[in-house]
């Protein structure tokens, strides 16, 4: 369903223009972020994180199961993400839309390219391994759910709890100890109108912006990159974003739980 | 019903069940209503360890088109669970053929009070997402929908809720959780108008005399009476404590 | 609440309807002096509101225009000597409301740039204040022109705060059903940047309004930039069209 566009696009370039934004944001600014976890018994991890009025959930659950056959000692590492019919007016039921396979795929590239997970640690024996799924329910829509989405499921992540495994199963309800991580992952999503980029996109601004630029990134590296849109972006651009990205990620990385 | 003979506990000794309670009595809920930005109305509810959120959008446009009806509103109903919902293994995204059943017979529960006649050719979307499940979500769900209805000013001619009972041990036990479920000899989640005392929602699985039934029915109507007040509870919170941005917060 | 008896006998009330010789309520909502007035609930059209919308097709003879209802509005080119493109805000009066719902309007005129905020429209009176005193106040302290629609859409034009206008709307619409209102917003708008912007500093009205009156001037009577309905003061006040259309409340 066509969306009727809030703030018209030259409004907002305009706004854009002399340096603000519809909500008197700087352009490198975050909304209020608060980040949840750890709050729910069944999944192995659970996170809440929202962005302004935007609310993600995140849950983690391990199973048992064959590891791929070009990595037989790996384990399985697997996100999806449900853009809920009840999270806003523009999603609707039916299969994974080509935006929500984009989410999960851009948050577990973020996390699997930074390898804080040792997926190597998940052998248990021949042909069987510990699988971590990584669901994100995206509950409320309100712009940059990518942010919130990696944010959510970082700190599930860090909430995470691994399961006593007897005889090649899983024990469930006994826990033994944390999922170890080897640093924290997070993501700042760019967006981009003509010349100027601002970080964390409301919807508002997404409606009329040209494209958006994410990048994850770990204490030392980039680790995942995604441009999302029509528009174009500048290698100047990109290197100055990062730059943006590496300041912000302290605060996020703040915000998480340890 | 359907657990393995071989791990059944034992679900009521000295008249208390394997969580304590008393066979009338039901587990705390907590309702905290207005928890989105986006939806028309919504409503988190938390009943024992199950965590149940709900949205409602509407009235509006009917989409598609062909749906529409010209005399009254369409309800649509989606009943989900989250992957990471369940004790056991990780589910698959998606309603499955459970799901699809519950949505229909929510559905259904609620076409009976939403005075659709106001809203013709238009839709009125009740989302249901279970986040967590602990026996007894279904009845959750109805109860936690009803609630955003109401949030989103839908008229109805009822607030309603549903509460499950059962059989353990030969006793007619309300609010049964997920153990009693599965090892329980039966299950009936009832959904119910308060008003009226009229029933919405009936299932019922595994074996009963005709008394049991009747006990499981007025153990069910007392519960409703009971679930209903906290219901009141969470809209009236809603308007003494007003905020402008709304957070679902789960501790 | 829905479902709760507001009469012991068989009476003719808004929002509430008639079982077994008794009343119930249908809505969540303030019983008082026999009527019932929801706190919440979509906007339902009246012929004479003034609406703000969003133009959302060109039609051959007239426009589709987006106005928060589940049914389509249509503005037909008849009526108006602007032309309007997609997306275009308009201010317009409702002329005409047929039996499967659909909206006629007329009077419209163009907004200039600015920004739209949805609030419910039975918070919309109380947006408005008693004798415009609410809204007045939020323009003052902002040096926006808003134009309020009695369907829940308020346009805040382009000016020098209009985030601060948007954020003490936001909070009237949170508030709506409260005492003290309008301290508390008048408090919250001075500590929040809102400077006096007196009448002569608000931007130039819309082109076209022809026989309607500046902003400034909106009050009882005529087309104000208010979606107010005649005879309404602020508060719940509805326009009493009651008894119910037939397809309601029986």
């Amino acid at each position: 369903m066509e969306s009727i566009n809030e703030i018209k696009r030259d409004t907002l370039s305009a706004l854009l223009a002399s340096g603000k934004r519809p909500d008197n944001r700087g352009m490198h600014d975050y909304r209020p972020i608060t980040v949840q976890s750890g709050m729910m018994q069944n999944p192995d991890g659970a996170a809440i994180a929202t962005i302004g009025k935007s609310q993600v959930m995140a849950g983690i659950k391990f199973d048992v199961a064959t590891p791929f056959p070009d990595r037989p000692t790996e384990g399985v590492l697997s996100t999806s993400a449900d853009l809920l019919p009840l999270a806003s007016h523009l999603f609707e039921t039916g299969p994974p839309s080509d935006e929500s396979i984009e989410l999960a795929r851009v948050v577990d590239r973020g996390i699997r390219s930074s390898n804080i997970i040792d997926l190597n640690s998940f052998f248990l024996a021949e042909a069987k391994v510990l699988a971590l799924y990584i669901d994100i329910f995206v509950l409320d829509h309100d712009g940059n759910l990518i942010d919130c989405s990696a944010l959510a499921a970082m700190a599930a992540l860090l909430s995470t709890r691994m399961p006593k495994i007897e005889g090649g199963k899983i024990i469930r309800g006994e826990f033994s100890g944390k999922l170890p991580l080897k640093g924290k992952v997070v993501t700042s999503t760019f967006g981009k109108l003509g010349e100027r980029y601002f970080l964390d996109p409301s919807l508002d601004e997404e409606a009329g912006m040209d494209c958006r630029l994410t990048l994850a990134t770990t204490e030392k590296h980039l680790c995942a990159g995604q441009k999302g849109g029509w528009g174009t972006v500048s290698e100047r651009d990109i290197m100055t974003m990062l730059d943006i990205a590496n300041e912000k990620a302290k605060e996020l990385r703040a915000l998480l739980p340890e | 019903m359907g657990g393995n003979a071989a791990n059944k506990p034992e679900l009521l000794k000295n008249g208390k069940r394997v969580d304590g309670r008393r066979v009338d009595e039901l587990r705390p809920i907590k309702i905290v209503a207005r928890v989105l930005n986006d939806a028309d109305g919504s409503a988190y509810v938390e009943w024992g360890k199950n965590k149940i959120l709900a949205g409602v959008y509407g009235p509006s446009e009917c989409i598609p088109r062909h749906d529409q009806s010209l005399y009254r509103a369409i309800v649509k109903c989606r009943y989900n669970m989250a992957p990471f919902s369940g004790a056991e293994e990780h589910g698959r995204s998606g309603p499955n053929r459970r799901s699809k059943e519950l949505s229909k017979v929510i559905r259904e529960a609620f076409e009976n009070v939403i005075i659709a006649e106001s809203f013709p050719k238009t839709q009125i979307e009740v989302f249901i997402e279970v986040l967590q499940s602990d026996g007894g979500t279904r009845c959750a769900a109805v109860t936690a929908a009803a609630v955003a209805l109401a949030d989103a000013g839908i008229p109805m001619k009822d607030m309603i809720c549903a509460c499950a009972v059962g059989k353990i041990e030969g006793e007619v036990v309300v609010d049964l959780g997920k153990e009693e479920d599965n090892f329980g000899e039966s299950d009936m989640p009832i959904a119910f108008s308060p008003r009226t005392g009229d029933v919405l929602l009936f299932q019922m699985d595994g074996l009963l005399t005709k008394e049991e039934l009747a006990r499981g029915i007025e153990l069910a109507r007392g519960a409703s009476e009971k679930i209903r007040a906290i219901q009141f509870e969470a809209i009236k919170k809603v308007y003494e404590e007003p905020r402008e941005e709304r957070f679902l917060i789960i501790k | 609440m829905p479902g709760e008896m507001v009469s012991d006998k068989a009476d003719r009330i808004a929002y509430a309807f008639v079982d077994n010789g008794k009343t119930y309520s249908t809505v969540v909502g303030l019983f008082s002096d026999g009527k019932l007035v929801p706190l919440e609930g979509p906007y339902e059209p009246l012929a004479e509101d003034m609406i703000v919308g969003i133009v959302a097709e060109v039609k051959f003879s007239g426009y589709s225009v987006e106005m928060n209802t589940a049914y389509t509005a249509f503005l037909s080119s008849r009526e108006i000597r602007e032309r309007y493109s997609m997306g275009d805000a308009i201010f317009a009066c409702v002329s005409m409301i047929d039996e499967v719902r659909s909206t006629e309007l007329s009077d419209a005129h163009k907004l200039p740039s600015g920004r739209l905020v949805k609030v419910s429209s039975v918070k919309v009176p109380r947006i408005i204040g008693k004798k415009n005193s609410m809204i007045d106040m939020i323009k003052a302290a902002t040096g926006c022109e808003i134009f309020v629609g009695r369907n829940g859409y308020v346009w805040i034009c382009d000016g020098a705060n209009p985030t601060l206008a948007e954020k003490a709307i936001r909070m009237i619409e949170a508030q709506a059903h409260t005492t003290g209102l309008t301290d508390r917003v008048s408090r919250y708008l001075k500590e929040n940047g809102g400077k006096d912007y007196s009448p002569s500093h608000v931007p130039s009205q819309p082109q076209g309004i022809g026989s309607q009156q500046g902003a400034q001037q909106g009050s009882e009577g005529g087309h104000s930039p208010y979606g107010s309905r005649s005879g309404g003061q602020g508060g719940f006040q509805r326009h009493s069209r009651y008894p119910p259309r037939q397809h309601g409340y029986r």
